[in-house]
């Protein structure tokens, strides 16, 4: 049986307005492209998602965090 | 909603996707231009500085959109040594500071008046593909599901680009070729209202600080830090307030807009037209790579897109070979020019502070006849060769 790792981290998109400013800098560096911004809305693909940390480093006001 | 069909769908009403609609509006076609959101061009994701000489040749006439016409540049090293280009003296034209959302409403408009169909608040959602052809896409307009079909699809989605994406067009990036933004625009500063600024170096890592002048002390004071050199959150944000802190001209003034963005460094996308579907402007990776400017590229290029979309429809032409002719066209345009100043990018985000000091003192009284990144790399190079060894033959 092949075991298979999944990573529990959670990616946390701070889009309530109190960090983000709906850039879309997250959105365009995303390697599986599996973020979406709507007006004032940021939403991802939990399952696409591989938290493989880009995005944090992309978003200029730090309101993207894995923990 | 009903679902839709048109002749040229476009999807994105920013510049490049504005004058795409324009021009195919004005060729013939049928054009349906999508934006996500409620007003064209705001919330602003520029720093508002372009050059004017391209203007005409694409059909924008100057307007309201101005807020001033600089003179020239200032480069400024990590000690702060200037190097001052002023083309006016030599009787060049320069450039604008911009109200960005004013630019692409106008552009809009222009396209409307053209013809061409807008509509606000719509997403694109996914593309539809039929027999390996794109043919339109699924789109939510305030919220619920529709399709727009049309032989031809238009990917103006800028920087972020997802539609291009969903054709299967690649336009990932590396984390070294796209910078992460910050800028505020700043009212109470003391800037030169003749240039546009940039401060190179340390200050900002793969980038450059800019301060470009809108008059009346207002001023738009941003950085762009290369995401590969990022180490932790929100490092844009620490940068700009670290190099404001530390300029008293700009640290008394109080900012009154903040806009964040992401901008691509990277050589322009292999692949910018598919079966059914032709990508223009930043979503295209058109943006010059040194200058972080991407406006006129996406302009001049939307032009020969909007032609060859309504020559394709007319004739039924609707292949990836037949659309080669978009392709082409703006490679010839401009693709040498980009991927020089890629090249020219890889190295300079790689320099350590004096060598930047250096330079820029070697540059001192080196006479530039003309603003522009060539011309500086050409004198770049002829004091300092090893730095321009690797893209020397481009110069």
């Amino acid at each position: 049986m092949v075991a298979t790792v999944v990573d529990k981290r959670s990616l946390h998109i701070e889009s309530s307005g109190q960090l983000c400013i709906y850039c879309g800098a997250c959105v365009g560096i995303c390697p599986l492209n599996c973020i979406y911004l709507d007006e004032t809305r940021i939403t991802f693909d939990e399952t696409t998602c591989t938290r493989c940390n880009i995005c944090v480093k992309a978003c200029p006001v730090g309101a993207i965090e894995i923990g | 909603m009903q679902d839709l069909t048109t002749d040229v769908l476009v999807v994105g009403a920013g510049p490049a996707g504005s004058m795409t609609a324009k021009w195919a509006a004005m060729s013939g076609a049928k054009v349906l231009m999508i934006e996500k959101r409620q007003e064209i061009g705001s919330p602003v994701r520029c720093g508002e500085g372009m050059s004017k000489s391209w203007l005409a040749d694409v059909g924008i006439k100057p307007g309201k959109w101005i807020n001033l016409e600089v003179e020239g540049a200032r480069i400024y090293s990590p000690r702060e040594q200037c190097l001052e280009i002023n083309e006016k003296n030599a009787g060049n034209e320069v450039g604008y500071v911009v109200e960005r959302d004013g630019f692409d409403k106008q552009l809009a408009i222009d396209a409307a008046n053209a013809g061409a169909e807008v509509m606000l608040k719509t997403a694109a959602t996914d593309v539809i593909r039929e027999n390996g052809a794109i043919v339109g896409v699924k789109a939510k307009r305030f919220g619920e599901p529709f399709t727009i079909r049309a032989p031809i699809t238009i990917a103006a989605d800028g920087f972020e680009s997802q539609v291009g994406r969903w054709a299967g067009l690649p336009t990932n990036l590396m984390l070294k070729d796209m910078d992460t933004c910050l800028q505020y625009r700043m009212t109470n500063v003391d800037s030169d209202e003749r240039y546009c600024d940039f401060y190179l170096g340390s200050c900002a890592p793969g980038g450059y600080v800019w301060i470009f002048p809108k008059g009346n002390g207002l001023a738009n004071v941003g950085i762009g830090v290369q995401v590969s050199q990022i180490k932790t959150t929100a490092e844009a944000k620490s940068y700009l307030d670290k190099w404001i802190a530390k300029h008293p001209a700009y640290a008394k003034g109080k900012t009154i807009d903040i806009v964040g963005g992401g901008v691509s460094i990277s050589p322009p996308v292999k692949q910018s037209v598919t079966d059914g579907l032709m990508i223009v402007g930043d979503a295209a990776r058109m943006i010059d790579p040194l200058t972080g400017g991407g406006i006129a590229n996406g302009c001049i290029a939307g032009k020969i897109c909007g032609q060859v979309a309504a020559e394709a429809v007319a004739t039924r032409n609707l292949s990836a070979t037949f659309l080669a002719k978009y392709d082409k066209a703006w490679r010839g345009l401009f693709e040498e020019k980009l991927y020089r100043n890629w090249l020219a990018k890889e190295k300079l985000t790689s320099l350590p502070d004096d060598v930047f000091d250096k330079v820029v003192d070697a540059l001192q009284g080196v006479k530039l006849e003309k603003l522009s990144v060539h011309n500086i790399l050409k004198a770049v190079h002829s004091r300092y060769p090893e730095i321009t060894k690797e893209f020397e033959a481009f110069l």
